[in-house]
């Protein structure tokens, strides 16, 4: 659909996934130019965001991407979802993908978009991630762990009416590797409640927190870690919440295979480290959550971790609204694909002034869709909320629509 | 003698555990009085812990409270006792008291977070499960104990004839095996099991007019005596409907002994007449599959 339009043109590596997502979703293709043009020595597109790409057109069909031999103008015309249909690259109905050994990038740097587009899929949207790029925890660049996506971004689906057979597995764990790069991580994600149009969202009050949970993990080095981190944090947030439980995982290191002269199939250990993961959820099923992870140059003290993510969750909490800024942008992108009805949703002061919500309202309006009615929020209004009024587009699930 | 040794040292062993377990209540009671306190009037009873730590001054005080009806004076020291007290309690047991309880994570609750389902409210089942699972279990335990004395009741009624007298309700020997077969057949066995069905045919045949007398005269008495009545199933005379069942791979007509198939005037008549009647009447498709089979 949507050939005859003129490509939207935008600039720059900032937002990048997004609007690759918003492009799949509503059918424009798209011209990003100057990617990384001003950088002398990796001008162009990133090895995470190339990964990024060709995770797109596993789970679409008949996508095209042209890449200038720069790697600085990106043209992407996008084709359907298809999810994980066999003959598509999918086998067994689960389509196997394989992230590069230079990924610095956490997993839901890939999760979180491809969620955001797993509903609008014409079939389940089953994927394994897998290969010397998986990052499980979260990373120094600033993405989530996949627990957390789990645990505080997936079930904000089920407030769109999207929750049937939603599952993410964690099969095998791995911090950052040397250097932040690389991973031995396996994850498997199932998204099996493909919908026509998410319902319209009002969410407006966001109560108060009733429980905090968390994942502490620690992958290839002592189970102990894990009990100092837990103990720093409950310090923290037990007089606070008493509801508050932090469940222990101890993994081993991942192998990863690290062929040498002498043997070929030689394999060594990556992505040692721990962190914590946490999620406080309110009595009104709003979620917000926090990640720290042991840095992979090491040196941290895992008291310090432990406290460092009370105090995360606890300002991310503090920042008030009904949405935590991890979660901002895949609220905002699933209230504008639902139908042609005002949604509303209380949102932070701060949360909505962070750059890459403005960034993402700026590209949805390019997109076509209609500007943000931003006021402040009735009642006693403590922490300076805003209401934001968001008009669904109405496309929803073009596969759907056919089918 | 072994009894008398085993109840000593159950008398040792219970003190020691009434030793240890005072103070920790205490020490809670103490915290949440603060806390209540603080929201709201301190409370005049006297404390416990005062009344550990110095006995002769709750004495006094208990007095000073009977004695002055304001008690305004009692209330003040024994606000002073108690945040001395708390204040010291409160900064070595904030940890300790909580940590240990709330360790102990049950397994349950970690697999139900840590698999990969995504559960839409954070994990119901781990703050429920212990008290809704005894609950359901005593409430499971509950109902089947009422289903099993519905069972035994419903049984007793049924098969209350069956037994000799009152004093033993559970059918025994020739009983038990009559209870077993009505159940059968209340299971839906078509006959009973100890029916009998080999008999001489006079036997038979008495029993069946005996049976045919007997409904008679019911069904008369009834009509007598203006009672409406079932109305009387029809016996449907399988043997008689002329056609015997017969075997699979059998011939369709005459009787097969010997190695021969015995056709006797009937079978031929109606072969005959068939087939002529076939011929003329019906077609010409019938006859030939007729002919094949034979």
């Amino acid at each position: 659909m949507a050939t005859s339009q003129p490509p939207l043109r935008f600039t720059g590596h900032h937002n990048l996934v997004y609007r690759l997502v918003l492009s799949t979703l509503t059918g424009r293709t798209i011209h990003i130019s100057q990617i990384r043009s001003s950088s002398p020595t990796n001008p162009g597109l990133a090895p995470h965001e190339i990964s990024f790409i060709r995770l797109l057109d596993a789970v679409t069909n008949g996508s095209q991407v042209e890449i200038s031999y720069t790697g600085t103008i990106l043209v992407y015309k996008p084709g359907l979802i298809t999810g994980s249909t066999s003959g598509t690259g999918a086998s067994g109905g689960m389509i196997n993908y394989e992230l590069p050994s230079n990924c610095n990038r956490g997993l839901s740097y890939y999760l979180i978009p491809l969620c955001l587009m797993a509903p609008f899929a014409k079939a389940p949207m089953k994927v394994f991630f897998s290969g010397p790029g998986v990052i499980t925890s979260s990373t120094p660049t600033g993405d989530m762990s996949v627990d957390s996506v789990r645990t505080a971004i997936l079930p904000l689906y089920n407030q769109f009416g999207i929750f049937n057979n939603i599952e993410l597995r964690i099969l095998k764990r791995s911090n950052p590797g040397p250097t932040g790069r690389g991973g031995g991580g396996e994850v498997q994600l199932v998204f099996g409640h493909q919908v026509r149009l998410p319902k319209t969202l009002h969410l407006m009050n966001a109560g108060r927190i009733k429980r905090i949970r968390g994942v502490v993990y620690s992958v290839g080095v002592s189970g102990s870690n894990n009990a100092r981190m837990i103990e720093t944090a409950r310090g923290i947030l037990n007089p606070l919440s008493p509801d508050t439980y932090i469940f222990s995982d101890v993994a081993n290191a991942p192998l990863v295979p690290a062929p040498d002269k002498t043997n070929p199939q030689a394999k060594r250990k990556i992505g040692l480290g721990f962190g914590l993961s946490l999620v406080a959820e309110s009595s009104t099923g709003c979620l917000f959550s926090a990640d720290v992870a042991s840095p992979p140059s090491g040196g941290t003290a895992p008291e310090d971790i432990g406290k460092q993510c009370a105090y995360q969750l606890l300002e991310n909490v503090a920042k008030g609204g009904c949405v935590a800024p991890a979660a901002a942008a895949t609220m905002f992108t699933l209230m504008t694909m639902g139908s042609e009805d005002v949604g509303r949703l209380q949102v932070g002061r701060e949360v909505i002034a962070d750059p890459s919500v403005i960034q993402l309202a700026r590209d949805l309006s390019k997109f076509g869709a209609p500007g943000w009615g931003i006021r402040d929020a009735a009642g006693e209004n403590e922490h300076g909320d805003v209401i934001v009024s968001v008009v669904g587009r109405g496309i929803g699930n073009v596969g759907r629509k056919v089918a | 003698m072994v009894v008398k040794r085993k109840r000593e040292t159950t008398v040792v062993s219970k003190p020691k555990a009434k030793e240890d377990s005072p103070p920790a209540v205490d020490n809670a009671q103490d915290v949440f009085r603060k806390l209540f306190e603080a929201q709201f009037e301190p409370l005049d009873l006297p404390a416990p812990t005062a009344k550990a730590a110095k006995p002769s001054n709750s004495d006094e005080d208990e007095e000073d409270d009977d004695s002055d009806d304001s008690g305004s004076e009692g209330d003040w020291d024994g606000m002073s006792d108690i945040s001395d007290e708390s204040n010291q309690v409160e900064v070595v047991e904030h940890t300790d008291a909580r940590a240990a309880p709330a360790d102990r994570m049950d397994k349950k609750a970690w697999k139900a977070f840590m698999s990969g389902k995504v559960v839409s409210s954070l994990d119901k089942p781990t703050t429920k499960p212990e008290p809704s699972s005894k609950k359901e279990e005593e409430e499971d335990s509950h109902d089947m104990m009422n289903l099993k004395h519905d069972l035994s009741l419903q049984r007793l009624l049924t098969e209350s004839h069956l037994l000799d007298s009152a004093d033993d309700l559970a059918p025994t020997g020739k009983n038990r095996l009559k209870a077993l077969d009505l159940r059968m057949q209340s299971l839906g066995a078509k006959d009973s099991l100890y029916a009998q069905n080999k008999m001489p045919t006079a036997h038979r045949r008495g029993i069946k007019a005996k049976a045919a007398t007997k409904e008679d005269k019911r069904r008369r008495e009834a009509k007598e005596n203006g009672i409406i009545l079932e109305k009387p199933s029809k016996v449907t005379k399988s043997s008689n409907n002329g056609r015997r069942e017969r075997g699979v791979n059998g011939a369709s007509v005459g009787k097969f002994s010997g190695g021969t198939l015995n056709l006797n005037k009937q079978d031929i008549e109606r072969v005959q007449s068939s087939g002529r009647r076939m011929a003329g009447g019906r077609g010409k498709g019938k006859p030939k599959s007729r002919g094949g089979k034979r």
